[in-house]
C-alpha cells in the first residue's frame, strides 16, 4: 500500500499481500478439491469414463420409450449426452423397476431411467439426482444412481447443473 | 433484574452472573434457531447431518429450562409453597439431562443402524451461481460453523453455572459440548464420505455418541439424586457441598455446642439446611439460638433457609462434627 512512506516497516505492504495469495491458494485448493472430491467407494466413475455406462431403463412415456428398436425419449437423449461427455458407451439393460433397483443396489448397473418423479419411494434404495426437468404436474424428473457412489453422482449432477445453465443462457 | 431467588438475596457477583447467563441463553437460542434453519437448508442425505439437526432441536430444551427455571425460582415462597420455588431448577436439570441422554441415544441408534444396514449416504452436486459444487463442502462448512458458538458459550456457561450453583446451566454446557462434538464429527464424516469411505459419517457419529450418552446419563442421575433429597453437592455433583462442613465447623466454635450434625439438600440454586446441635447446658436462651442461626445464615447466600434444632441425641444420618482436638468422627472424639 504505502510501503514508500514507511520503508522500514514492511508490515502494511506484507499484511496486504498474503491474504490475496492465501485467497488464491484457497480458491485453487477448493477448485482442485472440488474436482477431485468426492470419490466413489466402488470406483464407478473411473470405470465409466472411457468405458461402459450401464443404464437400466423401464418404460414410462413420454420420458422413456422402449417400443422401437432402440430406446428413445428425452431421458434416453439425456443419458446419451452425458455418456458422450464421459466418453462412455451406453449399455442398455431393460427390466421392471423392482428388478432394476435390485441390480443397481448390487452394482450390476450404474443408473436407472424411467421418468421417476422427485418423490419416488425408491430413494431408500437408490440415490436420487437433482431434477433435470419439471413435468406438467409440477414434480421434478429425476434419475436413480447407485447409493454411495458419490463421485459418479457428483459428475452426473454437475452435468445436469451445466445443462441447466446452458439452457438458461440460450433462452 | 430479580435480585433474589425466593427469599435468598443474591450477592453482587451472583446477580451479575445471573444477568450474564440470561443474556447468553437468549443469544444462544437465537444462534440455535439460525443453525437449525441453515441445517435444514443444506441437509442432504447424510445421516449425521439429519441427526445433528434433530440434536439441535433437542438443544433448545436446556436453555429454555434454564430461563424458565431461573425465572420461577425467583418467586417468593407462599403458604402453598413454603419452601419456595427453587426446585424448578431441579426439574429443569432433569429435563436437560433427559434431552442430553436422548441426543446421545439417538446418535448411537442412527450410527449403529447405518453401519449395520450398510447405508451409503449419497451426497451430490448443488448449483452455486450456476456452478456445480459438491454439497459435501457446504455441509462441512455449516457443520464447522455450527461448532464456534457452542465452544465459546459452553465455556462461559460452565463458569457461570459454578457461580450460580445452577445445574441446568451446567447441563446446558454439557449439551454445548455435545453440539460442537457433533459438528466436528459431521465435518469429519462428510469429508470421509468424500474420499469414498461410506461408513465414515456413521462411524464418526457413533464415536462421539458414547461420551454424549454418558454425560446425559450422569445429568439424569444427578438430577434425580437432588430431587430425591440426596445430600447437597457441588454444582458438578462430584463431592458433598463444602458449606456443610463449614457450617458444622463454625457452629462448633460456639463454646456451648458440644456436637453438631447438619443435613442439607439441594433445592436448586440454594440449599435447605437442618442443623442439629447438642449443648453443654440444660437450658438455652432463645436469643442465643437466634444469634447462632443469624451467624450461620450469613456464611453463604445459599443457606438462607436454615433450621437449628437442639436435640438430646446426635442425628444418626446427618454429617457430624464433634468437639475436641479431632473433628473427623465419633471414634476420635471418644478417644480424646
Amino acid at each position: 500500500m504505502d510501503a514508500s512512506t514507511t520503508p522500514h516497516r514492511p508490515s502494511p505492504a506484507t499484511r496486504g499481500a498474503p491474504p490475496r495469495v492465501l485467497t488464491a491458494l484457497i480458491a485453487t485448493l477448493a477448485l482442485l478439491g472440488g474436482c477431485a472430491l468426492p470419490l466413489d467407494p466402488e470406483d464407478s466413475l473411473e470405470r465409466i469414463r472411457g468405458g461402459e455406462l450401464l443404464v437400466g431403463a423401464t418404460e414410462h412415456l413420454p420420458w422413456v420409450d422402449l417400443s422401437g428398436e432402440r430406446p428413445a425419449g428425452p431421458e434416453v437423449d439425456l443419458v446419451e449426452d452425458y455418456a458422450g461427455r464421459a466418453e462412455a458407451d451406453v449399455v442398455w439393460v431393460l427390466g421392471s423397476e423392482g428388478e432394476l433397483v435390485r441390480q443397481l443396489r448390487d452394482g450390476e448397473i450404474d443408473l436407472i431411467i424411467g421418468g421417476f418423479d422427485d418423490q419416488t419411494p425408491w430413494e431408500k434404495e437408490a440415490a436420487v439426482t437433482r431434477p433435470y426437468a419439471t413435468s406438467a404436474d409440477g414434480t421434478g424428473r429425476v434419475l436413480l444412481t447407485r447409493q454411495g457412489e458419490n463421485g459418479f453422482l457428483f459428475d452426473l449432477e454437475s452435468f445436469l447443473v451445466e445443462r441447466e445453465e446452458a439452457a438458461g443462457a440460450s433462452r | 433484574m430479580n435480585a433474589a431467588f425466593g427469599r435468598a438475596e443474591l450477592p453482587a457477583e451472583q446477580r451479575e452472573a445471573l444477568a450474564r447467563a440470561r443474556r447468553i441463553q437468549y443469544l444462544w437460542l437465537g444462534i440455535l434457531l439460525v443453525t437449525v434453519l441453515a441445517m435444514a437448508a443444506v441437509m442432504g442425505n447424510s445421516q449425521a447431518m439429519k441427526t445433528a439437526w434433530a440434536e439441535d432441536l433437542l438443544s433448545f430444551l436446556p436453555p429454555l429450562a434454564f430461563l424458565i427455571g431461573a425465572r420461577v425460582a425467583t418467586r417468593t415462597p407462599t403458604s402453598a409453597f413454603p419452601f419456595g420455588f427453587h426446585r424448578a431448577v431441579g426439574v429443569g436439570h432433569l429435563v436437560s439431562g433427559v434431552a442430553l441422554a436422548g441426543v446421545g441415544l439417538m446418535l448411537i441408534y442412527d450410527g449403529a443402524s447405518s453401519l449395520i444396514m450398510q447405508e451409503r449416504p449419497p451426497i451430490g452436486a448443488v448449483s452455486v451461481f450456476g456452478h456445480p459444487v459438491w454439497l459435501g463442502w457446504l455441509m462441512i462448512a455449516v457443520a464447522l460453523a455450527s461448532c464456534v458458538a457452542p465452544v465459546i458459550l459452553g465455556r462461559m456457561k460452565r463458569r457461570l453455572a459454578e457461580q450460580l450453583h445452577d445445574k441446568v446451566l451446567r447441563a446446558d454446557a454439557d449439551m454445548n459440548r455435545a453440539d460442537w462434538m457433533t459438528g466436528a464429527a459431521t465435518a469429519a464424516g462428510v469429508a470421509g464420505i468424500g474420499v469414498g469411505w461410506w461408513w465414515a459419517d456413521a462411524a464418526a457419529a457413533l464415536l462421539i455418541s458414547v461420551s454424549i450418552t454418558k454425560d446425559g446419563w450422569e445429568n439424569v442421575r444427578d438430577a434425580i439424586r437432588d430431587l430425591t433429597d440426596a445430600r447437597a453437592t457441588t454444582v458438578d455433583n462430584s463431592r458433598p457441598h463444602p458449606i456443610i462442613a463449614q457450617l458444622n465447623a463454625a457452629i462448633l466454635q460456639d463454646p456451648k455446642v458440644v456436637a453438631v450434625q447438619t443435613r442439607a439438600r439441594d433445592e436448586g440454586h440454594v440449599l435447605h439446611a437442618e442443623v442439629f446441635i447438642q449443648v453443654s447446658e440444660p437450658v438455652v436462651e432463645v436469643a442465643w439460638l437466634e444469634d447462632l442461626r443469624r451467624r450461620s445464615v450469613q456464611m453463604d447466600w445459599r443457606v438462607q433457609d436454615l433450621v437449628i434444632a437442639v436435640t438430646a441425641e446426635p442425628h444418626p444420618d446427618a454429617d457430624a462434627a464433634y468437639g475436641g482436638p479431632e473433628q473427623d468422627g465419633p471414634e476420635q472424639a471418644a478417644e480424646s
